[in-house]
């Protein structure tokens, strides 16, 4: 796993943005990129029209964007017809269309629970991304410390915390927090804290909130923490060097080489974090099914509850059309951000 | 000597904290695998049974004997190898795409890339059964293949497409210079070296669609044309939850991706050709 | 998704009946007109025993010429899987329903009327058991098996407390509950908060309505004072108990708890037993049951009659067949062998012989009788029961100190709610 990822390196980092290119990787470009070229190559952005050559990315995009149109959009647009019937068990056996016009969305904004269970599902995606990107960077930061042996060991532990399965590690972390049975209370109450002997962690919203986060947040750790360390080993040696020998002490060469070179590396992560947390459903359905009181909803659970649960499918599509417009909502900075810098890379090529 | 003692010093605490992070990052999974192999009695104890030293292989062979297992674990090896293939394969030529070349629209379609990441699969299941059924394609597993595609594409496109952008155009020139067409050039230099970017997305792909539940529940009804997932949730049933057969179904369920994990980490550094990465 | 249905009505077949059910008689004309059709049964997982199985199978193959495949269900996700398979083109012919669900499938137009069959075969059914099956007077579907809870207890501790006999008051009960905790260090009763089915039926024993109709609308009643008196009982049996008062029987399962011989009672559906026993085989004879006493000792406690239904899928397109299928499956002869292999509850009086070789259904056939009762039996009441169960909340806070009428009061906008969408 080492080695691999020594070479995988910078591959995790998207290679827009790095703060000053080292000096050997990147040939400084010659202005006419056409003369370099040699005659026998094709160069896409030669004179020459080849109308083939212009059509090329359209193929290459063709499958990704046909399977996304049938397989997502038209589902998507079926979805938004939904949100706008009645469509119950009996519609859905009957086969009816029971047009409601906005009904569903007046419904859902108006009430109450909606607002509630949206700021808690940011609260809750916001301190769960934020524990796994700190901790995450700590972790990474931490396997480019160790040697080989105990590197392999750590990122071994965590490929197999990663891989496990989502129900299987929900299962056992049901066992591990139950009240009664648990090994969690078992530990707690030998190490002297006899309140916890048989503490129910599914009693109250924080207290389940707590498992979950635990669990979300051991599951997450590994990707982050090893696509750091991978992305660390494409920083030059250096510079690390050179900003030692200005003086800087640990968490200035932090803050002034790590960081702005993986700049790009966390705003991907991060992105992807974020959404992955806001759609998290079996860990929390499972623990305690959105209980203490539906306390611990998030809005994907709240959707499938209200939805899918009661077989209000109408009712349902509207809550998910209204989650993905909240999810954008939350990532709309990093969008922005990524397609600025989409437009740097295009006027590059 | 001061030195000497320092470099150990500074040795210490990193591998202390390593060890404690690996056990702890572990345990969930250790605790899966033994607990498959307790006894019923050892499993629900007032105080922990940290090791199964009565085990007993009677969990593992409820799970397997369960009907259709075999049928279902075919099933689901099937599609997910085929759906994580496909992904590959159509999300590379798309990353490819769009990170060296130019063309209008570039900007549009990365955005609804990034934008299909967000959808909401699971309150989908219901406008999907609904084509589906129309279509007449209830219980096959060609559907299911083409969704658990499209659930692993934009990850897998996006990701890629970092890999794709952090290998050096120089390295395709220089090909192209040696005489190989550009399909060529891609093909014998840069692929090899976005080993690493496929095997973490093919991970991610499998482990996706081989855990997906809800959609399989309502498409492929008929008992053999299930996949796993099926076969795991019928260990929590009213009769209560029999932990020990379920954490030994869960076993199995788990081993496939690790092997996988395995195998792939082999390959992918098998293929990597690092000087002329680091140039 | 724990649910307690299990309620066999066995009907202690194994007697004359033999002679009503294999002849192909009743004018089916064109029973070669069904040779070598298949017909598609759907039942959860843990149903159908299997010398019934066997049975019923044979039974109709030699009747109709036609076989018969049942398919077993598991209960995760049935809900989303049952009511999507009834809107397609060819439905499972025949399907298994519970109690609680029955009238909501019914209301959405899913299931065939099959008023003329139960006039044919179950005259003389227990009116409570074929309530479920009934949706404004009409008959939707025909009850298979139902049952009830019972004291399981542990023998061997009861020995150990000095107890003889076995109670037939509540007052004995919680007295004999008592004993065991001074004279042993056994718990003498593992009661979860939330085994809601049991609280039911206690609510069945007061005689309280959990919903009623309010301006034309149906509406939680949990309010009601004798909704809080059962829960008062409830409060009184947990008391023995330091069971967590958030859970449910089935988390853990309380028969395994039960299994560890540390237990003195649980309450219990029979094939609990059966649970307990593959966890701990040695707990075998140590196993007895007895009716959940009431108040008096003429009437036993009020117990939720949970069950399952057979129902005929209303755009199957073999509803003559499915109805054969159904004469034989709820013959008095195999109705006898559900009660006698699965310990459910006899359908009819003229069952109870084979009640009496099972013990759990010798124990819950007396409450059956007298005070059994089901959840409300209106097509909204399944949206209840969805999880999170609305109801197991009231529960909890009440055992954690809130007032009833205030626990009623802060959970009626969540049934309503859920009451209130068709």
């Amino acid at each position: 796993m080492a080695a691999q990822l020594d070479d995988a390196v910078g591959k995790a980092a998207p290679r827009t943005g790095k703060g000053g290119g080292p000096p050997g990787r990147r040939t400084p470009r010659p202005p006419e990129h056409g003369a370099v070229r040699p005659p026998a190559g094709r160069t896409p952005r030669s004179a020459a029209p080849g109308s083939s050559a212009r059509r090329t990315p359209y193929l290459l995009l063709l499958p990704a964007l046909l399977a996304t149109a049938v397989l997502l959009g038209w589902p998507m647009v079926r979805n938004l017809l939904l949100s706008f019937q009645n469509l119950n068990m009996k519609e859905l056996i009957q086969h009816l269309t029971d047009w409601r016009g906005t009904g569903n969305y007046q419904e859902i904004l108006g009430s109450e629970q909606f607002w509630r269970v949206t700021l808690r599902t940011l609260v809750f995606t916001a301190v769960n991304v934020v524990l796994i990107m700190v901790l995450g960077v700590l972790i990474g930061l931490l396997l480019a410390r160790l040697g080989k042996k105990m590197r392999l060991t750590l990122s071994l532990a965590l490929v197999l915390a990663w891989a496990m399965p989502v129900i299987a590690a929900t299962t056992v972390f049901q066992w591990l927090f139950d009240s009664r049975y648990g090994v969690v209370n078992w530990l707690l109450d030998q190490a002297g804290w006899h309140a916890m002997a048989h503490y129910d962690w599914v009693g109250t919203q924080l207290s389940t909130f707590s498992v979950i986060t635990v669990l979300i947040v051991w599951q997450s750790l590994p990707f982050v923490a090893l696509n750091l360390y991978a992305a660390t080993t494409t920083i030059p040696r250096e510079l690390y060097e050179a900003a030692r020998m200005d003086g800087a002490g640990t968490w200035q060469v932090f803050t002034s080489v790590t960081f702005p070179f993986l700049k790009p590396f966390f705003l991907a992560t991060t992105f992807l974090e974020i959404i992955w947390v806001f759609k998290a459903f079996p860990q929390i359905f499972a623990i305690n099914e959105g209980g203490p009181d539906r306390l611990t909803e998030t809005l994907p659970i709240y959707a499938f509850t209200e939805g899918v649960g009661n077989l209000h499918f109408g009712m349902g599509a509207a809550i998910s059309l209204l989650t993905i417009v909240v999810l954008l909502a939350m990532t709309a900075h990093y969008l922005r951000l990524t397609l600025r810098q989409e437009r740097h890379e295009e006027n590059e090529l | 000597m001061k030195r000497a003692v320092s470099a150990t010093a500074g040795r210490l605490w990193p591998n202390a904290t390593a060890l404690v992070l690996a056990a702890g990052f572990v345990f969930p999974v250790y605790w899966m695998f033994s607990t498959a192999f307790k006894p019923t009695r050892d499993i629900i104890t007032d105080e922990p049974v940290w090791f199964p030293f009565h085990g007993t292989a009677e969990h593992f062979a409820t799970a397997v004997r369960a009907p259709h297992f075999w049928t279902l674990a075919g099933n689901s090896v099937l599609v997910t190898v085929l759906a994580v293939g496909l992904s590959l394969v159509i999300a590379l030529c798309a990353a490819f795409a769009l990170t060296r070349m130019r063309f209008r629209g570039r900007r549009g379609i990365l955005l609804t890339f990034m934008i299909a990441q967000m959808a909401p699969w699971e309150v989908m299941v219901i406008s999907i059964y609904m084509i589906v059924r129309d279509a007449d394609l209830l219980n096959s597993l060609a559907p299911l293949t083409c969704f658990y595609m499209l659930m692993v594409l934009p990850f897998t496109l996006l990701t890629l497409r970092g890999y794709v952008a952090a290998v050096p155009r120089e390295l395709e020139e220089s090909a192209m210079v040696d005489g190989c067409s550009r399909r060529q050039a891609f093909l014998k230099v840069v692929f090899p070296l976005l080993a690493p970017g496929l095997m973490a997305t093919s991970l991610f792909g499998f482990i996706t669609a081989w855990n997906e539940f809800p959609l399989v529940l309502v498409l492929n009804k008929e008992p053999a044309m299930g996949t796993l997932p099926l076969w795991l949730s019928q260990f929590q049933s009213q009769f209560g939850d029999d932990w020990g057969a379920t954490m030994a179904a869960a076993s199995i369920f788990a081993v496939p991706i690790l092997i996988l994990f395995l195998f792939l980490q082999r390959k992918a550094v098998g293929g990597l050709t690092s000087g002329a990465v680091k140039g | 998704m724990k649910r307690g249905l299990m309620a066999a009505t066995a009907a202690a077949g194994m007697l004359v009946s033999v002679a009503a059910c294999g002849s192909g008689d009743g004018g089916t004309a064109g029973a070669d007109g069904f040779k070598g059709q298949k017909l598609t049964v759907w039942v959860m997982s843990g149903s159908n025993p299997a010398q019934w199985t066997k049975q019923v199978s044979e039974q109709f193959e030699k009747k109709t010429g036609a076989t018969v495949e049942f398919k077993v269900q598991q209960w995760n996700g049935i809900q989303q899987k049952l009511s999507t398979a009834l809107s397609e083109d060819s439905p499972p012919d025949v399907v298994e329903i519970g109690n609680t669900q029955t009238a909501a499938y019914a209301e959405a137009g899913a299931l065939a009327d099959l008023g003329d069959l139960k006039k044919e075969i179950g005259a003389d059914w227990n009116d409570a058991f074929n309530k479920a099956s009934l949706v404004d007077g009409k008959q939707y579907a025909l009850p298979w098996y139902a049952g009830n809870r019972v004291v399981m207890y542990n023998k061997k501790i009861w020995r150990q407390a000095g107890l003889k006999g076995t109670p037939t008051t509540r007052t004995e009960l919680f007295k004999a509950f008592d004993t065991i905790k001074k004279k042993t260090d056994a718990e003498p009763l593992y009661l979860p908060g939330q085994n809601w089915y049991f609280f039911d039926g206690l609510t069945i024993g007061t005689g309280a309505d959990l919903v009623k109709k309010q301006g034309g609308k149906w509406v939680s009643n949990l309010g009601d004072p004798k909704v809080a008196k059962a829960m008062d009982i409830y409060r009184q049996y947990q008391a023995f108990s330091t069971a967590p008062k958030n859970k449910d029987e089935a988390t853990p399962q309380q028969a395994e708890v039960f299994a560890k011989g540390r237990t003195g009672a649980v309450i219990a559906m029979g094939y609990e037993a059966a649970t307990a026993v593959k966890a701990d085989p040695g707990i075998k004879k140590d196993i007895g049951f007895f009716t959940i006493p009431g108040e008096t000792a003429d009437k036993p406690e009020g117990v939720f009659l949970g069950g399952s239904n057979f129902a005929v899928a209303g755009m199957g397109k073999k509803q003559e067949l499915a109805k054969e299928f159904l004469k034989v499956a709820l013959s008095k002869q195999n109705d006898g062998q559900m009660v006698k292999e699965s310990g459910w509850t006899p359908k009819s009086a003229d069952l109870a012989g084979a009640a009496r070789q099972n013990p759990a259904a010798a124990a819950a056939a007396p409450a059956a009788e007298k005070s059994g009762g089901t959840t409300p039996l209106i097509p909204q009441w399944a949206a209840v029961e969805n999880v999170p169960n609305p109801i197991k909340s009231y529960m909890t806070a009440v055992l954690g100190g809130k007032s009833p009428a205030d626990a009623a009061r802060d959970i009626a906008p969540e049934i309503n709610a859920r009451l209130a969408k068709q």
